[in-house]
Parts: C-alpha cells; sequence; structure tokens
C-alpha cells in the first residue's frame, strides 16, 4: 500500500511566453539526476496548424535538486529535430524516455506520423546524447522497435529501464481501433520486451496488465521501478471513449512483480487519486516515479493529460 | 540468357473479377498443380473516394497456359482491418507451398498523409489449396527498421537447403523537388532469412548494385536455382518521370549469384526486352519466374504496370 502527499504543480507550460515550441503541454515526464538539478524532459506543442493539426517535440525544465519547485534552466530547443519526409517521427516525438549508458544519454520516444483512414500510427525509436542530455542524435531514421504480428499498430509510451545488465522495453502496443462513427480511438495494452544492447529488442508479446475498466480499457505509461526489493509499475489506464473528461479519463493505477514480466494488479494499493478541484481534478495520468535524496517521488499530469503541465507527489507510508 | 515471349496470356478486361475489379492485373504470381497453374495476381477496385483498393485474385491455367479452367469467384483473401498494415490494398501476393498448406505473402499498403501509402509485409496461410487464405496476425511480420525507415514490402519467399529466405525491397528515402512535387520513393532490394517462414531476420545487406544512378527504384525481386546457379529477376526504374515517359520506365533486371549472398548484377545477359509496338513496348515489370513442366517461365507485366493484364515467356537458353 503506497500513501502518497500531493506537493502541488510544478511546471505550467503556459507560463512559457514567446517560446514557439513550447506553446501548451508539458506530458509524460521523465527524469535524469544530475549533482545539482533533475532534468525533467516532457513532450510539449507548437500552436496547431491551420487545419488544427499539432506536431510534438520533447524539452526539458531543470529544477533545483534541493527545491523540486525552483526552475532553473529551461532547455533552448527541442532535444531533437522531427523525423524527415515519410518517417515513423515526421510529426510528433511523445513520450520520451531517458537514461544514461556509461558517458552517453539515451532517449527512447514514441515517433507519431499521419494516416488516412486512421488520424495517427506511432513506432519506437531511438536517440543518443554526447552532451549530457541537451540534444539527441538518431543513429537511424527508422525506429528501434516496431509493428509485429500481434502487435499491429500504435507502438507507443516507452519507458527504458536497465536492471541485473538487461535492457527492459515497457511500452504500449495497439490492439484494435474502434470506428467510432467515423473518428477513431486506439485500444492500446501495455507490453514489453528485452534486450542485450537496447537496439535489437524481443518482444514478449503478450499483455502484462489486467485490464480492469472494460475489456477495450487503454492502458498507457508503464512506469517501472525497483524499491523494498520489489518491481513496482505506476501506469495510467482510461475508458476507450469518451475519455477527455472526468468520467472516462485517466487515472493511475498500480502493479506489482518479482520477476519483471508476471506481473500482478491491484489499484486499491496506488495510494493516488484525482483531487477535490483544481488542475488535477479530472484526470491524473503519465506517472514516473524516482528516487532521490533518500525519497521517492512521482511526477504526473492533470487534467487534459498535461496541456496545464505536470505536477509532484511524494511518498508519504509504503507497507508491502 | 535466351527467353522466348509467348505473349500476353491474360487481360483483366475480357473477365469477371470479384470485388468488382475491372482492370489490373499485377504482379502474377504462379503456384504450379498436377493439371493446372495458378495465377495469383493484384487486381483493383474504386473505393467510395475514388482512390484504388488492390485485391488478390486468381486464374488457372492448362499446363500449356493456352486455356483458362476457371478464375476465382471469392476474395482469396480480406483486406486488413481499420487501422492496420494491408487495410488499402495487397500487392503483391506470393505464395510458397509449405507441407501441407499454402504460406501467402502479404505486401500490405496503407495510406498517410505526407506521402502517398506506406507498406509492410505479413503472412496468411491457406489450408484450401490456396482458394482463400487467412491471416497468421492482424500485424505484420517484415516492417520498418532503424535502417530500412519505410516501405518494406514486394516479399518473394523460397525455402532452399531446409532455410527460408525472402527477397523484399525497403525504402530508403522519399524525394521532392520542390515542395508542390508528390513525393517520390526511392526503394532497394533486401534479404531476411527465417527457419519458420514466420519469424524474420534481416541481413542487412546491400544486395543488388544500381546500374542507373543512385537513386534507381528496385521492386520485385523473384528468385530460382537453375543450373547450379541462383537466377534473381527483379525491375528497376528511374525514381522520377517514370509513368509515362518510357525512357524512365520499369525494365526487367537480372543479377546471379552462387551462395544466394553476393550477387553478381549482369542485365546484359538478361536475354528479353521491350517490345516494338506490342503490349510490352513502354515498360516490362513485376517479374516472376517459375519451374514449370520441366521449363523456365517467366510472368511479367507491360505497359501502365499491369492495367492490362500479364504476359508470359519461356527460357530457350
Amino acid at each position: 500500500m503506497f500513501k502518497w502527499k500531493k506537493l502541488g504543480r510544478v511546471f505550467n507550460p503556459q507560463d512559457i511566453k514567446n517560446v514557439d515550441w513550447l506553446n501548451e503541454f508539458a506530458q509524460a515526464p521523465s527524469v535524469l539526476i544530475f549533482d545539482k538539478f533533475v532534468r525533467v524532459y516532457f513532450s510539449c506543442r507548437p500552436r496547431p496548424d491551420t487545419n488544427g493539426q499539432y506536431v510534438s517535440y520533447t524539452g526539458y525544465v531543470d529544477l533545483n535538486r534541493s527545491n523540486l519547485f525552483e526552475i532553473v534552466n529551461i532547455a533552448k530547443q527541442p532535444i531533437l529535430p522531427l523525423g524527415g519526409k515519410g518517417t515513423f517521427d515526421e510529426f510528433g516525438i511523445y513520450p520520451t524516455s531517458v537514461i544514461r549508458n556509461d558517458d552517453e544519454v539515451l532517449a527512447y520516444y514514441a515517433g507519431w506520423t499521419r494516416c488516412e483512414s486512421v488520424p495517427f500510427n506511432v513506432a519506437i525509436g531511438m536517440a543518443k546524447s554526447k552532451n549530457d542530455g541537451k540534444t539527441f542524435e538518431k543513429p537511424g531514421s527508422g525506429p528501434v522497435l516496431s509493428y509485429s504480428l500481434n502487435e499491429p499498430f500504435i507502438l507507443s509510451g516507452p519507458k527504458i529501464r536497465k536492471f541485473n545488465n538487461q535492457w527492459y522495453l515497457y511500452y504500449i502496443a495497439g490492439r484494435k481501433w474502434i470506428p467510432n462513427n467515423g473518428r477513431p480511438e486506439p485500444v492500446y495494452k501495455i507490453r514489453m520486451a528485452i534486450s542485450n544492447d537496447g537496439i535489437n529488442w524481443t518482444k514478449k508479446d503478450r499483455d502484462l496488465i489486467e485490464s480492469k475498466v472494460e475489456a477495450d480499457e487503454a492502458q498507457a505509461s508503464p512506469d517501472v521501478f525497483f524499491y523494498n526489493n520489489k518491481y513496482h509499475m505506476f501506469f495510467c489506464y482510461r475508458y476507450s471513449l469518451n475519455f477527455r473528461g472526468k468520467e472516462g479519463g485517466y487515472r493511475i493505477g498500480y502493479a506489482s512483480s518479482d520477476d519483471l514480466v508476471n506481473w500482478e494488479r491491484n489499484d486499491s494499493k496506488v495510494g493516488i487519486d484525482i483531487s477535490d478541484e483544481g488542475w488535477d481534478s479530472e484526470m491524473i495520468a503519465y506517472p514516473h516515479v524516482f528516487e532521490l535524496d533518500g525519497k521517492v517521488y512521482m511526477f504526473y499530469l492533470g487534467n487534459q493529460v498535461g496541456r496545464y503541465g505536470f505536477g509532484l507527489a511524494e511518498l508519504e507510508d509504503y507497507k508491502q | 540468357m535466351k527467353w522466348k515471349k509467348l505473349g500476353k496470356i491474360f487481360d483483366p478486361t475480357e473477365h469477371k473479377l470479384p470485388n468488382d475489379c475491372e482492370e489490373f492485373a499485377q504482379s502474377p504470381q504462379a503456384l504450379v498443380f498436377d493439371d493446372f497453374v495458378r495465377i495469383y495476381f493484384s487486381t483493383r477496385q474504386k473505393d467510395k473516394n475514388g482512390k484504388f483498393l488492390s485485391h488478390v485474385a486468381f486464374v488457372d491455367f492448362d499446363k500449356d497456359f493456352k486455356n483458362i479452367q476457371k478464375i476465382s469467384s471469392q476474395p482469396v483473401i480480406d483486406l486488413g482491418k481499420l487501422g492496420c498494415y494491408d487495410e488499402h490494398g495487397i500487392f503483391p501476393f506470393n505464395v510458397v507451398r509449405n507441407n501441407d498448406k499454402i504460406l501467402g505473402y502479404i505486401s500490405g499498403w496503407t495510406r498517410r498523409v505526407s506521402v502517398s501509402i506506406e507498406t509492410s509485409i505479413g503472412v496468411s496461410v491457406s489450408s484450401n489449396n490456396g482458394n482463400a487464405f487467412k491471416r497468421v496476425g492482424d500485424g505484420p511480420i517484415l516492417t520498418s527498421s532503424l535502417d530500412e525507415p519505410f516501405l518494406v514490402g514486394d516479399p518473394f519467399v523460397a525455402v532452399f537447403n531446409g532455410i527460408y529466405y525472402m527477397w523484399y525491397i525497403y525504402g530508403t528515402k522519399w524525394i521532392q523537388e520542390n515542395e508542390k512535387d508528390t513525393p517520390e520513393r526511392i526503394y532497394k532490394i533486401g534479404y531476411a532469412t527465417s527457419k519458420d517462414g514466420i519469424s524474420w531476420q534481416k541481413q542487412n545487406i546491400k544486395l543488388i548494385d544500381n546500374r542507373l544512378n543512385a537513386n534507381e527504384c528496385q521492386a520485385l525481386p523473384s528468385v530460382i536455382y537453375h543450373q547450379e546457379k541462383y537466377h534473381m529477376m527483379f525491375c528497376y526504374r528511374e525514381a522520377c518521370d517514370f509513368r509515362k515517359n518510357s525512357r524512365n520506365a520499369y525494365r526487367i533486371g537480372y543479377a546471379y549469384s552462387k551462395d544466394l549472398i553476393n550477387w553478381v548484377r549482369d542485365d546484359e545477359n538478361i536475354g528479353i526486352e521491350l517490345s516494338k509496338n506490342d503490349w510490352d513496348s513502354e515498360m516490362m515489370c513485376y517479374p516472376q519466374i517459375f519451374h514449370c513442366n520441366d521449363k523456365v517461365y517467366l510472368l511479367y507485366n507491360g505497359n501502365k504496370f499491369g492495367r492490362y493484364g500479364f504476359g508470359l515467356a519461356v527460357l530457350e537458353e
């Protein structure tokens, strides 16, 4: 059983003025810890184009390590340009998950392209940084994790981890598109892959987390961390349709595992829910949990899936 | 090599086809039975917006290729589901015998916004002698990867020495001279291997030298073993202005290999070329080579990418 104490919103992109690529949204926070600051990557959007369509970029803010509510620096540019004509990441880079690897920082991200019969498709790419995560370069123009027999579309929401010298990628895979009277909505489920080198991945090819609210429940942000001799996964889930408001919108779920592969869902232990009022009163989504200086924190998104930024919660109590 | 042309053997506009398809019989692919030869091809239906959907059909010929016994009356395989890689067409469809079943490899098409299309390769199985096929899964078995970023398609599968080989094509770039031009694609031939025909390992090597220039588009590889060598026929063209300008249009290319890894391109010795005034006077494309009646045959499309059918040639030397 976890018990989280909400500390409030840390970053609202609408407070930033005159940065074209960072106009609104700060989605899917992921941290990289430095000596004096904590770099929080997130995905954001310029104004929509004349057709009302968005692209996403990934940037970061640096927070004072001893006061996570103090912003000490903001990225001057997106960490990675969008992909070239016809590539998987031509129209968006969201979400991004980062990890240190020797002198480099690796970013695994979901790249977005636009389709005709459904609005988009997504595959997972990888990029490397040699300047402490300020900017990244791709080793190739294609994805590192793409579609397969039982994962036909929408490979997204990557979370990169390394445990016991093995690379783990937790992600989501599309299951079906619900036609929804000409406005198709996707159903996706949490899955995983394993790798020895971070480039070549072997998919486990099965769902990790049992669905709860309905068979077509959409699951996202499978954030895994090791704590007190157990692996914990915080993720978010919602209804497949009518999910843009409070009723069907995202909530944070919880599962635990001893082996990183077999997971037992138990949302009653999650210890965090929507607030009665304020920026996270309709939904909470895209959790990212990390340890810092003897404490455990969770970054998460609030209403409209991060349109108004992300907030912080601190673990107050944990009993197995 | 020296080929003798036997002429156009099938014109889709002369027959009733499933799915209200009227034109196109592209990428003919033969499956030889005891007393007939089944030739699968991709034909086209117009959807409600006037855009094409490619469907798979077949025609059964007598083994002398003179009489048609039957044309498929039902779709051989349905198109893919909403949002899947093969929602908007299957072209080509490559069939391979595998013990008591027949595997059907799908080159699936889906429509994009910034570029016209994306493709991936899937697999299906027939348990009724190739009359109908069912997908193994909704997704592809070979698709985009780090160094093959898009347009994985045109599978051709053969089993040699107990190993499944797939030759296919992958896109290298979309080019656009001016912002207003329609983007055109460049693709090259690659290959992958497998132990079961389902799970594939890409080999990621450059297989066939360019003949025209770096932007040469190479498509539809087809491989047979004959007289102690492996022979590949494929088609190639210029990247732009290839639809109406015969000089830039598809030609059939040729390469040979002794080890299935190193290929020598040898178009000079292909032994077949455009006709002067016939159905294949502007382009030749989508070749398939196969054994039948102790001979080697070549199926291919001619002008207009097979809009009016396919023809046949037989190897003389």
